[in-house]
């Protein structure tokens, strides 16, 4: 039997009994539709909570920690540069970057622009290899180490500040004055009290996160303040660019014992989540600068973690295990992004399995169906049989048939799914604003529709090969005297 | 053509002794018109299966037209079936969501070669010899029983087979219907076509060239028309 005669006869069979396919596919279409929402809703999850929050391609490798009951304090090994080494040689590892940060108070000042007042501040900041986060930077070249020699023939080639010199790029010499130091050197680069020098900013970047958290949480708590206290929400846009000045060795808990404060200027030049969730973070070569200046020469040596990219998401497990084996432990981070991925796909599979068992029960009913169908039809199955029709064409025309009914409520199931995924989505725009609120709450990949479509004929099929089974194996002889 | 040797055939739950069929054996040459009579339960439909290939749960031998029914496989059995044989049934046995064109290309659906045949053209054709040519679309609830009949014989002869059998064919007809039947199947034996004809009627025995009569399992009596 062709596949064109048997999608005749099964269209037109389906049709004269509409009624009956009607109510076995309307549990087809709740069942798909449920599916289809909840693992759109997983999925979207699953982006917001893995892609934004938690980043699951990454380990972050800390020191191995011992926790007292009463206290947390580190016992094993330091990371240092033989450790980074080791760490790299792990299979499956790709890249390795390792994090370091300031040993030593600071405190932050600035903002009138941005607030309309100036905000002193904790601070707290941690440096990383530019490389890490080149990918996330708009112009990658912003974020680097402006202390490093510039090679250069003509002043047009150095940032500002510096003069091009038997071929190097060469600070300015400046007046250092109170009042006036913001002026007295070119450009965005500034004369520093201690070196009497222009200085260019010290690039940082700041976590999504922070300001996520900003906009989610503090903006929207002082939103309805008085006057000055209210704080504005911000975008990207808007903050690249923004500068701190920074007392390095000095805040408002205490100083550092080793050198005398000095003042630095830092710039936002861009975002990223490899960025230290509350704080800045800087090219690791500053840090190590002023760690050695502010806490000593060990301090300059040692990395706070050092975070393996993972060249497959499959590979983290082993990874994991290798890091753990070495004598390492996992950052909190890592630990969460794990912890998350299993909640949620805990609760994933849980939706998933009660979805399936709806599909299930419509697969009995629809069972239920091609048996009272096939004993209706009987003397007409009996008919087919003798112009010519073969088991194998009663049994595909039954599951043809079922199969039918798979797909269109497969189909329509998946459409009321993503409705109702719209329907939330819509009234979530209601809701107030908080961290991480995603445009969406739901991710439809191809593969949820094919699994949809895909799962409501398994089903239905599934359902009918019973009765297309008893059906085929009827005798027509029997079957002409009904 | 068709050989039968000693077939019995006894159906499931029945008693022990009764035999449906109790060794009967028969043979008809291709062009004949043959009438099965007998009384209800003689058998006569049980015997009509068997040589129709509709049942094959017997013992002896069944041969048409050289073959062994038994030793075929389903799906040669139903290619079989599909391209020899046309089968027409006492209660028309149209399907009644397809229209008359549809129920009669309905066998075109099921062949395993199809030999370029349009089957609109065809089935169209086969209506229109039979008189139904204003009824193609018409479905069986808006056609009368001998309409419905002519439908039937026109789904037999789709495929032009070499034999015909016929379940009591104007058992839901009246009189005047079922003559006009009747004289269908002569014209079709006419024709060329073999055509066995299960019949407990004597107008339609009367119609055939031999008759075969069967009582409780067994072939009685064989011989030329009745009187």
């Amino acid at each position: 039997m062709k596949l064109n005669a048997i999608t005749r006869l099964v269209a037109q069979n389906v049709k004269r009994s509409k009624k009956s396919f009607l109510m076995s596919g309307f549990g087809i279409i709740v069942g798909i539709s449920t599916f289809v929402f909840f693992l759109g809703l997983g999925e979207g999850v699953r982006n917001v909570v893995l892609g934004e929050i938690f980043l699951v391609d990454q380990v972050e490798v800390v020191p191995k920690q011992f926790d007292t009951g009463f206290t947390v304090f580190s016992g094993g090994r330091t990371l240092d540069d033989t450790v980074v080494e080791e760490l790299g040689a792990i299979d499956g590892v790709e890249t390795v970057f390792p994090k370091m940060k300031f040993t030593f108070p600071t405190r932050g000042y600035g903002g009138k622009k941005l607030f309309g007042r100036q905000i002193w501040a904790e601070i707290i900041a941690d440096g990383l290899d530019p490389a890490l986060v080149a990918k996330d930077m708009d112009d990658p070249g912003v974020f680097r180490d402006w202390e490093t020699d510039v090679a250069c023939t003509e002043d047009t080639a150095c940032p500002a500040g510096r003069t091009c010199e038997s071929g190097q790029c060469t600070k300015m010499a400046c007046q250092y004055n109170e009042r006036t130091y913001l002026a007295d050197c070119p450009g965005e680069s500034y004369c520093a009290a201690d070196t009497r020098q222009c200085e260019m900013p010290i690039p940082v970047i700041a976590s999504n996160h922070l300001l996520e958290l900003y906009n989610g949480s503090l903006a929207t708590a002082l939103g309805g303040a008085k006057g000055g206290a209210k704080m504005p929400k911000l975008s990207k846009a808007t903050v690249i660019g923004f500068q701190l000045n920074l007392t390095l060795g000095k805040s408002f808990l205490g100083r550092a014992a080793k050198s005398r404060p000095l003042t630095r200027r830092v710039k936002l030049v861009g975002f990223s989540d490899k960025a230290i969730m509350v704080g800045m973070t800087m090219p690791l070569a500053y840090v190590r600068r002023f760690n050695e200046r502010f806490a000593g020469e060990e301090a300059a040596q040692t990395y706070h973690s050092i975070v393996l990219k993972v060249d497959d998401q499959t590979r983290v497990p082993e990874v994991v295990q290798a890091v753990k084996d070495a004598g390492f432990d996992l950052a909190d981070s890592t630990e969460n992004a794990e912890r998350a991925a299993n909640i949620i796909r805990t609760v994933e599979s849980v939706f998933a399995l009660i979805s399936l068992v709806i599909v299930g029960i419509a697969a009995v009913n629809i069972s239920q169906m091609f048996f009272m169908i096939i004993y209706q039809r009987k003397r007409e199955l009996g008919v087919l049989r003798a112009v010519g029709a073969s088991r194998n064409d009663v049994r595909f025309l039954i599951m043809g048939e079922a199969a039918l009914i798979g797909v269109v409520g497969g189909i329509l199931g998946a459409g009321v799914g993503y409705a109702g995924s719209r329907l939330i989505d819509y009234l979530a725009t209601h809701l107030p604003e908080f961290p991480y609120k995603p445009d969406s709450f739901f991710a439809f990949p191809t593969w949820i529709w094919v699994a949809g479509v895909g799962i409501g004929v398994l089903f239905c099929v599934v359902g009918a090969f019973f009765p297309a089974n008893t059906a085929a194996r009827q005798d027509p002889s029997v079957a002409l005297t009904q | 053509m068709i050989s039968i040797t000693d077939v019995r055939k006894k159906y499931a739950g029945a008693a022990e002794g009764e035999e449906a069929l109790r060794g009967c054996s028969l043979e008809i040459e291709e062009g004949e018109f043959v009438a099965i009579v007998g009384t209800s339960g003689s058998g006569k439909t049980t015997l009509l299966n068997v040589i129709g290939g509709l049942d094959t749960t017997y013992s002896g031998r069944v041969e048409v037209f050289g073959r062994d029914l038994k030793a075929l496989s389903d799906r040669e059995l139903a290619a079989f079936r599909n391209r020899q044989i046309g089968f027409v049934f006492q209660h028309f046995s149209l399907l009644d969501h397809l229209t008359a064109l549809e129920n009669v290309a309905l066998p075109f659906h099921f062949a395993q070669d199809t030999d370029g045949i349009d089957p609109v053209a065809r089935a169209t054709e086969a209506l229109t010899d039979l008189g139904l040519g204003a009824k193609l679309h018409e479905r069986p609830g808006n056609l009368s029983g001998g309409q419905k009949q002519r439908v039937a014989i026109a789904r037999a002869l789709f495929f032009k087979p070499r034999l015909l059998l016929c379940d009591e064919p104007t058992g839901s007809l009246d009189t005047k219907t079922g003559e006009r039947i009747i004289q269908t199947f002569e014209q079709l034996n006419r024709d060329g076509y073999t055509v066995v004809i299960i019949t407990h009627e004597a107008r339609v025995s009367r119609a055939a060239k031999r008759l075969v009569q069967i009582e409780d399992g067994e072939i009685v009596q064989e011989g030329g028309a009745a009187p």
